[in-house]
């Protein structure tokens, strides 16, 4: 058995899974105040309803970090930057103790000048006193060279706890994101930490047996023991959770729209020839962007509580929600009242949704029914023109050859999936609007939790070869290595793969939980005056996210 | 987030599949490390600034500018299209007013493409700047526009396509063309007599540092665009100005360039040439993103910058001091060398020899203008090169008097008449009319 847990903002939902089908589901409130209590309290109650079970593996999605960086609940961090000329790294300021150390490296990986030791023993002095325990190093180009990281890491020694140093959490180049996500890292770190540590005792023996997880917001996994150390990637799973949900319960394989109506929210994600679209860069975090990998998804302002309005004649649904429908006992009428009157849905009190709706149509001038179909039209609308905006923005991403310009994939919807509490209401009218098939699966409600249970371990490494140099560096996963001059892209193409997957089995990944794809692969002639002088070879690799098994049954169109 | 004070919309594109050959300064690693270096600093992060795919200038957007011979599939790659899409984009942009600022960050380059293409010329094949600008012409009305050509190299080519346009300001700063490629863009060279003082050559002495660049572009540049007036200023950003430059003999910096874009503070700057592709692009092209875009750029410096071996001696100094005065009065008061202005109906005739050097095709022209004091003239061309038989090109320019539209008809239906030419090409930018026999 597969047992999957979404810790969310308001719920916390549970599911045990197998090859057949769900076994058991619940659903408990979440306690804000101590996630470990809903963790253990789903727990309980999904082994009570299933009996004695064997569960192999445990996908745990929480947003303790999330929460403790959006709450200012975090450690403070001591940030030692190395960053040489550029951009001035003060722009990058983040916390109260960020210092900025002499020192470059250039693009090559080339070392210009080493960090200034006096004043990194000032810094790490200027920490102590501060009482800091956990800090974040970040060098430019550290995923180049992390000499430069991994010496400020040496010198501060005994006085941290835990250190982030940049190039461990992603191949990319970006360096304030790098300074932003290594910061973050080690802020939650020992928050995290001790969350995992208590889970895995409350796991007693089923601990012992089954491999622990933790979903990330790329809708993959990381073995508890990985998540220990980059606990940043734990952040915003909750939408990728439901995303990959949805990958278990329908049979999605062309380009696709994912729609997950909630009641103040809508969250848009894209398939494209079925699989989830990944931010190219990686997920924003309190108005900064990180290096955290996600799934690309879209929240609207546009849910079952979306406030109806007029405005300038014109009916409007949403942003704003103000509590709950007049059908659940609201005061002001929200979309799923309009839902109500229009004969979409039977929700509870429906003559308050009349209520709501007549008086507000009364001052608008219009009928209570024509009002009501009014907001319909606005909603669809609205989530009509998001999901345009979206493949647009997809479709306009830049691509770099003459190749992928001239003949570059672009995304068109075939199909949209529809899940959340309003979905079924919405189902129609949305397949009138785009003329394409909707489907809504069953099981939606527990989607995130059954998408926690089944999601898979993912990675992706960046390979970076300079045979001039001849280095060879795979900072994600720590390889630093010299390669011969003859190193070739056919050869980098099958090391990514073999440091790729001896990484997984370090980590006791099974080896059968994905495939390894190269995403780009690139070498360029390096010439100096009129002679090649070697290669420059990047080679990117992942396991992209997916399920272990898809559930049958799922979806009626 | 730092935020940009102008909206600068970038459009960076690589050509990573694309290279004149393996070893040629023109191939794909160029900028390579320019993304890497803009990457790694976050430029792409700063609010307001957003990267842009290239558009694909089309076979009408090349003919629009172009006499190509045989014809635009002949002389041209996809690689070249996109290339000048990127301009085109660039353009839309700051034009549709989605962007304040715009950097076209394309290879190929264009500066040395000329109005006719018998194929490529210092690593040009079609001018990427002349087929934006006149794009711009076509969908957004004439505009008086100025180009501003601060690559090494005397961009000859731009120069070709706007010696007979008043409404065309072009100016180029290079290097001394008595010591570079493609030697010409002397003080001298001033226009056509339709558009005497429209082109304007700045030629400075090899190791010449950011002071004279800075100092030509206080008082000789800026002067001049204050008397065009222009609606638009374009920059010709080659970057090989660079004290690592491999192939020129100049001292400029980073800091330079981005100074001298602030000052020039043009709407659009397309990439030309610039070929230290470790050394200086990377700073220099972060350097102008971050210039237009309103951004601090005082800790751009390259990695190996000594401001000792690059100060510039004071012969330089006083020379282009001395020069920087001519150049105004060159605007304000321009003198035709040789035979004075011909009476209005009559045609200039000037002879050309062209070498295209990237291919190897040698080129004779003989250019006519009809010298019109209503309009910039009937351009007729007839041109003969080791690739293609004579052929003739004939242009009735926007805006043409009727006179001179009428004239082009005469021509054409002479040419065909005549029977001596391979091809014909006829561009009628008044009416729109594009002929290619």
């Amino acid at each position: 058995m597969y047992l999957g847990l979404d810790v969310g903002g308001t719920h916390t939902d549970a599911v045990l899974v197998n090859e057949k089908g769900v076994a058991a589901s619940v659903k408990v409130v979440t306690d804000r105040d101590n996630l470990l209590n809903s963790v253990n309290a789903a727990i309980e109650e999904l082994l009570a309803r299933a009996g004695a079970v064997e569960i192999t593996r445990i996908n745990l999605s929480t947003t303790l970090s999330t929460n403790a960086i959006i709450e200012g609940k975090t450690e403070e961090v001591g940030t030692l930057v190395s960053a040489g000329p550029g951009i001035d790294a003060a722009r990058f300021e983040i916390g109260r103790n960020f210092h900025i150390i002499d020192g470059s490296v250039d693009h090559r990986g080339t070392e210009i000048k080493g960090p200034d030791r006096r004043q990194v023993e000032k810094a790490i002095e200027d920490c102590r006193k501060s009482g800091i325990k956990v800090f974040a190093v970040a060098a430019k180009f550290s995923t180049r060279n992390p000499s430069h990281e991994n010496l400020l890491k040496d010198l501060l020694g005994q006085n941290a706890d835990f250190v982030t140093p940049g190039h461990r959490l992603s191949g990319q180049l970006n360096f304030p994101r790098r300074i932003t996500t290594a910061y973050f890292n080690s802020a939650v770190w020992r928050i995290f930490n001790g969350f995992a540590d208590a889970v895995e005792k409350g796991l007693g023996s089923f601990g012992k047996t089954a491999q622990v997880n933790i979903l990330k917001a790329d809708g993959g996994t990381m073995p508890l023991a990985m998540a220990k150390q980059v606990p940043v990637e734990s952040i915003l799973s909750g939408p990728a959770a439901s995303v990959m949900g949805i990958v278990a319960l329908c049979d999605i394989r062309e380009d696709s729209v994912i729609l997950d109506i909630g009641g103040t929210t809508t969250d848009i994600a894209v398939f494209a020839d079925g699989a989830p679209l990944i931010e190219p860069e990686g997920i924003s975090l309190e108005g900064r962007p990180t290096l955290v990998r996600a799934l690309k998804t879209k929240s609207i302002g546009l849910g079952g509580d979306s406030l109806l309005g007029v405005k300038g004649g014109a009916v409007t649904v949403g942003p704003e929600r103000k509590g709950p429908p007049m059908a659940d006992g609201g005061s002001e009428p929200a979309l799923l009242d309009a839902f109500n009157v229009a004969g979409k849905t039977e929700y509870r009190d429906r003559a308050a949704s009349e209520r709501g709706i007549a008086s507000l149509a009364g001052k608008a001038g219009m009928g209570t029914a024509e009002f009501a179909a009014a907001a319909l039209r606005c909603a669809i609308d609205t989530i009509q023109k998001e999901i345009g905006l979206l493949i647009e923005e997809i479709n306009e991403k830049p691509v770099y050859t003459v190749h992928e310009m001239l003949e570059g994939k672009t995304v068109t919807p075939r199909a949209l999936y529809v899940m959340g509490g309003p979905a079924g209401a919405f189902a129609d009218m949305l397949s009138e609007a785009f003329s394409l098939p909707v489907a809504v699966p069953d099981n939606y409600a527990v989607a995130n939790a059954i998408g926690a249970a089944l999601a898979r371990t993912t990675i992706e490494i960046e390979l970076f070869a300079d045979t001039e140099r001849r280095k060879l560096v795979i900072p994600g996963i720590d390889v630093n290595t010299s390669c011969e001059r003859e190193y070739s892209l056919v050869q980098a193409r099958q090391d990514a793969v073999a440091y790729l997957m001896d990484h997984f089995k370090t980590l006791g990944v099974d080896s059968r939980e994905g495939e390894a794809e190269i995403v780009e692969a690139s070498s360029f002639n390096m010439v100096g005056g009129f002679y090649t002088t070697g290669k420059n070879i990047r080679v990117k690799c992942q396991i992209k996210p997916g399920v272990l098994f898809k559930l049958n049954g799922g979806g009626k169109s | 987030m730092i935020k940009a004070k102008n909206r600068l919309g970038i459009i960076f594109f690589p050509a990573f599949d694309w290279a004149i050959s393996p070893t040629h300064p023109e191939r794909e690693e160029r900028l390579l490390y320019t993304q890497d270096q803009l990457r790694e600093e976050g430029v792409f992060d700063i609010e307001g600034i957003h990267e842009y795919k290239p558009d694909i200038a089309s076979e009408i957007d090349v003919k629009r500018t172009h006499f190509c011979i045989p014809d635009v599939d002949s002389v041209v790659t996809q690689s070249h299209l996109i290339s000048a899409g990127g301009a085109v984009k660039a353009a839309r942009l700051v034009m549709d007013g989605d962007a304040d600022r715009a950097f076209a960050l394309v290879r190929p380059p264009g500066h040395h493409a000329m109005k006719v293409v018998h194929g490529n010329r210092g690593f040009c094949n079609i001018n990427i700047e002349a087929v934006m600008i006149e794009f711009i012409r076509e969908h957004y009305g004439q505009k008086r526009v100025a180009v501003v050509d601060t690559d090494c190299h005397h961009g000859d080519g731009t120069q070709d396509i706007y010696w007979h346009d008043p409404n065309t300001l072009y100016i180029s700063i290079h290097q001394d063309g008595r010591t570079l490629y493609p030697g010409s863009g002397f003080m001298e060279e001033l226009g056509g007599p339709n558009a005497l003082g429209k082109t304007i050559n700045i030629p400075l002495p090899p190791m010449t540092s950011a002071e004279g660049f800075l100092h030509v572009i206080d008082h000789a540049v800026l002067p001049i665009l204050e008397m065009f007036k222009p609606d638009l200023i374009i920059n010709s950003a080659g970057q090989d100005n660079h004290y690592t430059d491999p192939i020129t003999n100049m001292n400029f910096t980073a800091q330079g360039y981005a100074l001298l874009n602030e000052k020039l503070n043009p709407h659009i700057a397309v990439l030309e040439g610039g070929y230290s592709i470790q050394g200086a692009l990377p700073y220099v092209n972060l350097g102008i993103a971050l210039a237009m875009a309103g951004v601090d750029y005082s800790r751009v410096v390259e990695p190996d910058f000594d401001e000792n071996f690059i100060r510039q001696e004071r012969a330089v100094t006083r020379y282009i001091e001395k020069i920087c005065d001519d150049v105004v009065e060159n605007y304000r008061n321009p003198r035709k060398r040789g035979p004075s202005r011909g009476m209005a109906g009559n045609y200039e005739v000037r002879k050309k020899n062209i070498f295209y050097d990237t291919d190897g095709i040698r080129e004779n022209q003989v250019e006519a203008v009809m010298i019109c004091d209503d309009c910039p003239g009937i351009l007729k061309i007839e041109t003969l090169s080791s690739v293609n038989p004579l052929s003739l090109g004939i242009e009735v320019p926007l805006g043409a008097c009727d006179g001179c539209r009428e004239e082009g008809y005469r021509i054409l239906d002479q040419g065909k008449l005549k029977n001596k030419y391979a091809y014909i090409k006829f561009i009628n930018r008044r009416d729109r009319e594009y002929i290619d026999i």
